[in-house]
């Protein structure tokens, strides 16, 4: 199991390669989020139980902002399963983000399995003179 | 994908199957259906030769506000998730998360040491240790022959 984790954290494995894996090997779970506005931007909580800030991936690419978690088993491997209500996976979802989104402030804060993401609202750029000069 | 995979490549099927599930993920899919018609929080249950693994799902709330109750077999979760209180419902654009205050009664199907109970708090996922009560040998009841038995065979 060990072995997994490291091939998951190394950033040089192709992602065709990674997605084959999971799909192959481990249940793929898209969690809940909930985003609401402030006066500054957006916040998103999504739930992520399970997920450590070790094993947490977030990605913006262009305009699409990815997380992926990896869930550890949280039991030892000769505990039998007797009952099931939840699986035991990792976490995938993405978002496009909005035009007003400013990608680079945008923070993200862990706990207790709950991941809260902060997107800012990028600054209005305030309108600049041109200086006309005539010849 | 991976071009070439040691072994198993006559089995196209699971070719088919990871073409599926690549399908099926851009689907997207949410599990609000599937979570809301079940009971909160999600808990699975693992079995070790002497202890009971109760595990549960409960995102978003602190160990502080978790209670745990066990009597007559009879184990209680309950808590409250407090992380969106001091946001107006009119500000929310996307609400898929439970929330709110939760209780949830299970019946442990074996005997366990109610007093030895044990449960930590990581990440979101609360583990209760029950350990089981141990098997004792069956006790021989001696019968004791009564004395109207006796006194009826007399008369």
């Amino acid at each position: 199991m060990s072995e997994d984790i490291t091939k998951s954290t190394n950033q040089a494995r192709r992602d065709d390669d990674r997605e084959a894996e999971l799909a192959a090997e481990r249940y793929i779970i898209t969690p809940p989020i909930d985003i609401h506005e402030t006066d500054e931007g957006l916040v998103l909580r999504a739930d992520l139980p399970g997920v450590t800030k070790e094993t947490l991936e977030l990605q913006v690419q262009d305009n699409k902002l990815t997380l992926f978690g990896r869930v550890l088993p949280s039991v030892t491997e000769n505990a039998k399963l007797v009952h099931q209500e939840y699986l035991i996976g990792d976490f995938l979802r993405s978002f496009i983000l909005s035009e007003e989104v400013d990608h680079d402030r945008i923070t993200a804060k862990l706990s207790n399995g709950v991941l809260e993401l902060v997107l800012p609202k990028a600054q209005k750029s305030k309108p600049r003179k041109i200086q006309v000069n005539i010849d | 994908m991976a071009i070439f995979r040691w072994g198993h490549s006559w089995d196209a099927f699971q070719d088919v199957e990871r073409e599926v599930d690549r399908l099926l993920q851009s689907v997207n899919l949410t599990f609000q259906g599937f979570r809301f018609g079940r009971q909160y929080p999600p808990i699975n249950l693992y079995e070790l030769h002497d202890t009971l693994l109760l595990t549960a799902e409960v995102p978003g709330t602190r160990a502080e506000d978790l209670s745990l109750t066990i009597s007559n077999g009879v184990l209680t979760l309950a808590a409250q998730r407090t992380d969106a209180e001091n946001v107006s419902d009119d500000r929310f654009r996307r609400r898929e998360r439970p929330h709110g205050s939760w209780q949830r009664s299970l019946e442990i199907p074996v005997r366990v040491r109610e007093d030895k109970l044990t449960a930590e708090f990581d990440n979101g996922v609360l583990t209760i240790h029950l350990p089981k009560v141990a098997k004792t040998k069956p006790r021989q009841i001696p019968i004791v022959e009564g004395e109207t038995g006796n006194a009826h065979d007399d008369s």
